[in-house]
């Protein structure tokens, strides 16, 4: 036998209305009517399992008879029994033998605490319209949640062709100044051969508006039409040290000293330095730089952003929460950081894949390898997406030491299948 | 919890900029070696006195007693004693007491100023009965012991104690001349020392170190009193086994101590503490059993300071055939162990009892500090503990985890994050904003919880607890005379002078409801770091030259925790207005602790050697009164392999206290996080707990009315049996049951010693027989746990196994009857309402059941006594029986019935179906 826990998702929705008309006069505690046709009363009980015959007087006598425990289904007797509460006006279920009469409410219509000091109410009709006010929310939220999610499917679809394109475009640009820095190589060596005077600055490439555009886009991660300082840490670092986020002062001076930048003047300032900058160097710093966004845009589209690009929204995207005395923040397909009202940020743990079981496969994600714990190993958060009509950080717990787990809700987590099962579940 | 991180501690005294934390942390991750660092603790050598009296070697005693000054009143005897060398006299103070015990007491005639003696420990003044001079000449003195052939032999010089009975000496004190007592003087510096010197022998002109100040590491102890330490030998002839003075992480049978340091007494907070070593832990309980085939007999030494225990044995090192080569040859000199007992300050008071079984022994030390307090039936149960339960949302998850896996629990535990800023008597506004709210919910399923209260008080004006111990003076001083500051859990700490009645009373009065806000009746206490902890002190505690009014903390120091404990559960007591028990555990203790509730073994590891050891670790406890003893379910440190955690659950359930915990750093281990397997092998030992509750309780009963153990080694039940005196893998739960956990990794087996000759013992998973006075091996895989009931024994359960203990109340009762070769058997039921005082009102139900010429009877054990149960016996299984024709049942009344019953020939075991009479009634059952 198994002990079905009360809200096992597979009983029929059987509206408990049905159940009036097939209540025995003589009841037997504790059945539902399915196994009703074992009860009928005669003179002997045949244990469910077969192994034994006892007298029918001894059915629900408080005193277990049978090994699998089916001669007591309305008394506390048998350690594996469990009890069926019928619940009209909410849902039926299962409760083990151990909590009839134990001085505790299960059932919601007190059947199961008929010989015990318990004062329980019949709650049924209530918890049933409660449910049902529940359901139908939550039917609204993932009917909602869809469509919405259907919008941000357009969406990604349309924003992964962009992205393509200015991979594209940038590997184009990016190949135009490898050559020309090779060009400029043998230049110099050809100088240096003949021992001439210090090579001449590289001149501009040609028709580079449009990438001087999606440079710009790449590095503007809000969109907002200006590049500030926390944007050029995130998108630039440099090729040699690429896991180094640059400083503030380095942010800033590549600003032109200022904390932001908007189109323009990034055209005739930065993109101007990084591309036409007056020394060999600094243009070929800004060489490094293209890689860096070259890479990272490629690493950024080599993720698994669902089948139909629906998450890839959410990337350059993050989400705070503030809890208690730490405001945690969720960049998906990132990393995750917490900030203590103190002001120290700590990670906790970068992108590290999708983990959600075989038939929810985008259900979860796994962020790694964040700042490292007293006991060894390193801080890691694990983010369950749940369906909702917002995108919002919903919780972050943490219960053990450096594990955090948090409640992501999103319409692209709704999921049709989730919404047959929903019915089942929850009503 | 608990333990010093000193990592933390070093982090959070860096309060400025993240680089130095950085720094710091990496340094701890690369010399993350694990293991205690003994460097923190003194050795005897690192110990002044304790260098000082080891340095004293076995020789004629430069004591002589002066007969001439001998009293001898009808109450007791007085004496003085000289040193020959000094002249410095002491006086001696010698008492028959009732129960067959001798106290010995030594102080000096006049000592400078009073030496301290320990308060608060024994439970009354104990009783005396005379003494008679037997004989007398210049040589000594012979004094009769009562009636019993007793007598004790006072010799003059040297001075030296034989008690006897017959002629067999059972234990002699000073017999190797190591008396020795500092007596109190002045600094040779000062003036008064010019003054005495000329008349100062030349011992004591030596220098010796340490006498008047000490340095340990970095912290130095003043010893404004100077040198003030006591020591006594004891020869015990034809002993070989000793046991008791824990707390140590060692074996049952204590070992010789000549090739290293002595056992050490002295209350401290360890980290990741050693096993098999004699270094002092948490606890301290100066008593000793000493145990051999026709005697038991123990030495009770009460002192509260710093305590070093040397033990010899003539026979130690000695192989078998060595000794079996000596009895042959007839050369074997008496076997014979010597014990030393050194301590720091006080008097020498010493309590001899006698035995002459191991159940005397108990109940002479029962007699002297009381027994174990009677826990609520809750708390008996199984409690679920972890550092930490983060909020109450995590409280509430942990809770209807347990009901979704159907695994009953009674406790769930909150350490110390769940307060404000470890403020204690306070709650994390944010995390447990509704305290109230979440007891109520736990009240609703029938269970409960405990929070912790340590005994440091942060420092901060803002904190009520704080500013009204420090406006009413009663934290302890420093040297200097200013309030005591040490580094804690919360930073700058105080520590409140629990020796004081008035700071007691106070305490007391914190747990009220109005005034420990957000309490409820179904809440409990733990007390932690009570040894005390002082993260910055020297070996982790606080220092000895620290004031409590008259006296110093190194006169004091292992009573602390006591007090703690003493204090807090009498809070419990009073917020109830005396009708609930309190439940109240504690990590530091003493002799007495028993009477104020639970004890665990402290901060542990994941590790299989931690759990072995927690079998001889809380034997040990037992032994000395303290039975409500269980270790760290899991391993505190560290994070256990599915297979110790469930090694670990199917020990804890059979040893008194019951709880899981582990470390914050660690994984969670709820036990449904293993996959369905390991759940369900959880779950079934936890349940198998739950069943037996009803024969734990009655344990517990028994132990508070006679101080015996609750787990208690094999010796104690068969103490002619010398198979058994070192068993420490097994023990027995009463004596009725006898536990051989699996406490070996990838174990296919295990040999379990059954004793007894002419005994069986029944597996009480398969009712199957075995014989004693053998070692069986039994196969074993996950789910099994060796548990056998001794035939002749009738072990009442509850088979209806709930969510919490208290949901199980009403339910009926299943005898489990084990019949002996002679075809009877023998046990008890006890009911109470499981959580008041009543019991002392004569408010419950204790019955003899007992079998014999085929007749099971239920017979009333305490007529005066009363309380109606709705409980009745559903279940009577009876192991070794043989098929009767008939049953028939009477009750009080004279009706009789027929018993419908189930006869199992393969195990010829015969199962009554429901006799179903009241549990408190008499009642009998007839086979035919």
């Amino acid at each position: 036998f198994i002990i079905l826990p009360p809200d096992m998702h597979f009983h029929m929705i059987i509206v408990a209305v049905f159940w009036f008309g097939f209540v025995d006069s003589r009841k037997i505690r504790g059945i539902s009517s399915s196994y009703k046709r074992f009860f009928r009363e005669r003179k002997s009980f045949l244990c469910i399992d077969g192994s034994k015959i006892i007298p029918f007087e001894q059915v629900n006598d408080d005193y277990c008879d049978c090994e699998d425990g089916s001669d007591e289904p309305g008394t506390s007797a048998c350690p594996q029994g469990r009890f069926y509460c019928t619940n009209l006006g909410f849902r039926p279920h299962y409760i083990p033998s151990s909590r009839v009469n134990d001085g505790i409410c299960d059932c919601c219509d007190a059947s199961d605490e008929y010989n015990s000091h318990a004062h329980c109410q019949n709650a049924c009709w209530n918890l049933g319209q409660r449910e049902r006010a529940y359901v139908e929310g939550q039917m609204r939220t993932l009917d909602e949640g869809l469509q919405l999610k259907q919008q941000l499917i357009e969406e990604g679809v349309l924003l992964w062709r962009e992205k393509q394109a200015q991979l594209r475009e940038l590997q184009q640009v990016a190949e135009d100044l490898q050559t020309k820095l090779e060009e400029r190589r043998s230049r110099k060596q050809e100088a240096d051969r003949l021992k001439e005077q210090t090579p001449r600055p590289p001149e501009a490439g040609d028709g580079q508006n449009s990438t001087v555009t999606g440079t710009f886009k790449l590095l503007d991660s809000n969109k907002d039409g200006s590049i500030t300082v926390d944007e050029v840490q995130a998108k630039v670092a440099l090729v040699h040290d690429e896991e180094r986020v640059l400083s503030e002062d380095e942010a800033v001076a590549l600003l032109g000293g200022d904390h932001q930048m908007d189109l323009t003047t990034f055209q005739h300032t930065l993109w101007d330095i990084l591309t036409n900058g007056g020394r060999v160097k600094v243009s070929a710093l800004s060489n490094t730089f293209l890689f860096v966004f070259l890479s990272d845009l490629r690493e950024k589209l080599a993720i698994d952003y669902g089948p139909d690009w629906e998450f890839l929204f959410l990337n350059s995207q993050c989400y705070k929460l503030k809890v208690y005395e730490y405001t945690y923040t969720l960049c998906p397909f990132n990393q995750v950081t917490q900030q203590s009202t103190a002001g120290t940020e700590v990670s906790l743990g970068r992108w590290g894949m999708w983990e959600g079981p075989p038939k929810n496969q985008y259900g979860r994600m796994v962020y790694e390898n964040g700042e490292p714990c007293w006991q060894g190993g390193s801080r890691s958060t694990t983010v369950t997406l749940t369906c909702g009509t917002e995108t919002a950080l919903r919780s972050v717990k943490e219960p053990s030491k450096c594990q955090y787990i948090m409640d992501f809700q999103t319409p692209v987590a709704c999921q049709p299948v989730l919404k047959q099962r929903g019915i089942h579940s929850e009503l | 919890m608990g333990g010093v991180k000193r990592s933390i501690i070093k982090m959070a005294t860096f309060t400025g900029s993240m680089a130095p934390v950085l720094v710091l942390w990496l340094a701890m991750s690369l010399s993350g070696t694990w293991a205690v660092d003994k460097g923190n603790f003194k050795t005897c050598d690192q110990s002044a006195f304790c260098k000082r009296q080891r340095a004293l070697k076995p020789g004629d005693s430069p004591y002589r007693a002066l007969l001439e000054t001998m009293e001898l009143t009808n109450t007791r005897l007085t004496l003085q004693l000289i040193n020959d060398n000094n002249k410095v006299r002491l006086l001696l103070e010698l008492y028959r007491l009732q129960g067959n015990m001798t106290r010995v007491k030594i102080n000096e005639l006049k000592p400078l100023k009073p030496r301290f003696e320990v308060p608060d420990v024994l439970i009354t003044e104990p009783s005396t009965e005379p003494l008679s001079l037997l004989s007398q000449d210049e040589n000594g003195v012979v004094l009769s012991l009562g009636t019993e052939s007793q007598r004790v032999i006072i010799s003059a010089r040297p001075f030296r104690l034989d008690i006897m009975e017959g002629p067999e000496v059972l234990m002699s004190l000073n017999s190797r001349g190591l008396l020795a007592f500092e007596h109190l003087r002045m600094r040779k510096d000062t003036f008064s020392y010019k003054v005495t010197s000329t008349v100062a022998s030349k011992e004591e002109e030596e220098k010796v170190d340490g006498m008047w100040e000490e340095t340990f590491k970095s912290h130095s102890d003043s010893k404004p009193n100077g040198p003030s330490a006591i020591s006594l030998d004891f020869s015990l002839p034809g002993v070989e086994h000793v046991y008791g003075i824990p707390e140590h992480a060692d074996t049952l049978r204590l070992k010789t101590t000549d090739n290293g340091d002595p056992y050490r007494l002295y209350n401290l907070d360890v980290f990741q503490y050693e096993l098999y070593n004699p270094m002092a832990l948490y606890g301290a309980v100066p008593v000793m059993l000493a145990h051999k085939a026709q005697r038991t007999t123990g030495i009770f030494w009460l002192n509260a300071a710093e305590t070093w225990v040397d033990i010899s044995s003539n026979t130690a090192g000695k192989t078998v055939f060595g000794k079996m080569l000596d009895y042959v040859q007839g050369s074997s000199e008496t076997p014979q162990t010597d014990v030393r007992w050194i301590s720091e300050s006080g008097i020498i008071d010493v309590f001899i009892m006698l035995g002459p079984t191991p159940k005397d022994v108990f109940s002479q030390y029962a007699s002297l500090t009381g027994t174990q307090s009677f826990p609520p039936l809750a708390a008996v149960g199984y409690h679920q503990c972890r550092w930490n339960y983060n909020d109450q949302e995590d409280v509430a998850s942990v809770d209807a985890g347990f009901d979704e896996h159907d695994i009953p629990y009674d406790y769930i535990w909150l350490d110390i994050e769940h307060t404000d800023g470890k403020r204690y008597f306070t709650w994390d506004s944010h995390k447990f904003a509704s305290p109230k709210e979440m007891l109520q919910a736990l009240e609703d399923k029938k269970r409960k919880m405990v929070a912790i209260v340590d005994p440091h008080i942060k420092v901060d004006s803002n904190y009520k607890i704080h500013n009204e111990i420090r406006n009413k003076g009663f934290y302890i001083k420093n040297k200097d005379g200013g309030d005591y500051e040490g580094w804690c859990w919360p930073g700058s700490a105080g520590y409140p002078d629990f020796t004081r009645p008035d700071m007691r009373a106070w305490w007391a009065s914190m747990f009220a409801y109005d005034q420990y806000e957000g309490t409820a009746e179904n809440l409990y206490t733990w007390n932690d770091m009570n040894e005390p902890s002082v993260f910055n002190g020297p070996e982790v505690t606080m220092h000895k030259d620290a004031v409590h009014g008259a006296w110093e903390h190194r006169d004091v120091h292992n009573l602390y925790g006591l007090y703690v404990q003493m204090a807090t559960a009498e809070g419990q007591i009073q917020r109830s207005g005396g009708v609930e028990r309190p439940f109240v555990l504690t990590r530091a203790f003493f002799a007495g602790s028993q009477r104020y509730g639970a004890v665990w073994t402290g901060d542990n590891a994941a590790e299989w050697d931690h759990l072995k050891v927690s079998i001889p670790m809380c034997l040990s406890l037992g032994l000395v009164g303290i039975s409500f003893c269980g270790a760290d379910v899991g391993g505190f440190f560290k994070s256990p392999s599915t297979e110790l955690l469930v090694r670990w659950y199917q020990t804890g359930a059979y040893q008194p206290f019951f709880r899981a915990h582990a470390h914050l750093d660690t994984p969670r281990r709820e036990p449904w996080l293993f996959g369905p397997e390991n759940t369900a092998l959880i779950r079934d030992v936890v349940r198998q707990r739950y069943t037996l509750l009803p024969y734990w309780y009655q344990q517990f009963y028994h132990a508070y009315r006679t101080g015996e153990p609750i787990m208690r080694p094999l010796w104690v039940e068969y103490p002619q049996d010398p198979a058994t005196f070192a068993l420490d893998d097994e023990f027995l739960i009463g004596k009725d049951l006898l536990v051989h956990p699996v406490t070996e990794e990838g174990a296919r087996g295990v040999t379990a010693y059954l004793p007894g000759k002419d005994q069986v013992w029944f597996d009480v998973h398969t009712f199957q027989k075995h014989n004693g006075a053998q070692s069986l091996y039994i196969p074993v895989t996950m789910s099994s746990i060796p548990v056998f009931q001794r035939g002749g024994s009738i072990i009442p359960r509850k088979m209806r196994v709930r969510r919490s203990s208290s949901c199980m109340t009403h339910d009926p009762y299943t005898l489990y009857v084990a019949l002996n070769l002679q075809r009877t058997a023998e046990g008890e039921l006890y009911i109470d309402d499981g959580h008041t005082f009543n019991y002392e009102k004569k408010e419950f139900i204790h019955r003899r059941l007992s079998f014999a010429k085929n007749m099971l009877s239920s017979v009333n054990l305490a007529t005066d006594a009363e309380f109606s149960t709705g409980s009745w016996i559903e279940r009577i299984v009876i192991l070794g029986a043989s098929k009767p024709s008939k049953v028939t049942l009477k009750t009080a009344d004279g009706q009789e019935s027929q018993l419908e019953f189930d006869f199992d020939a393969s195990m010829s075991v015969l199962t009554l179906r429901k006799p179903g009479v009241n549990a408190g009634l008499d009642w009998n059952v007839m086979l035919q």
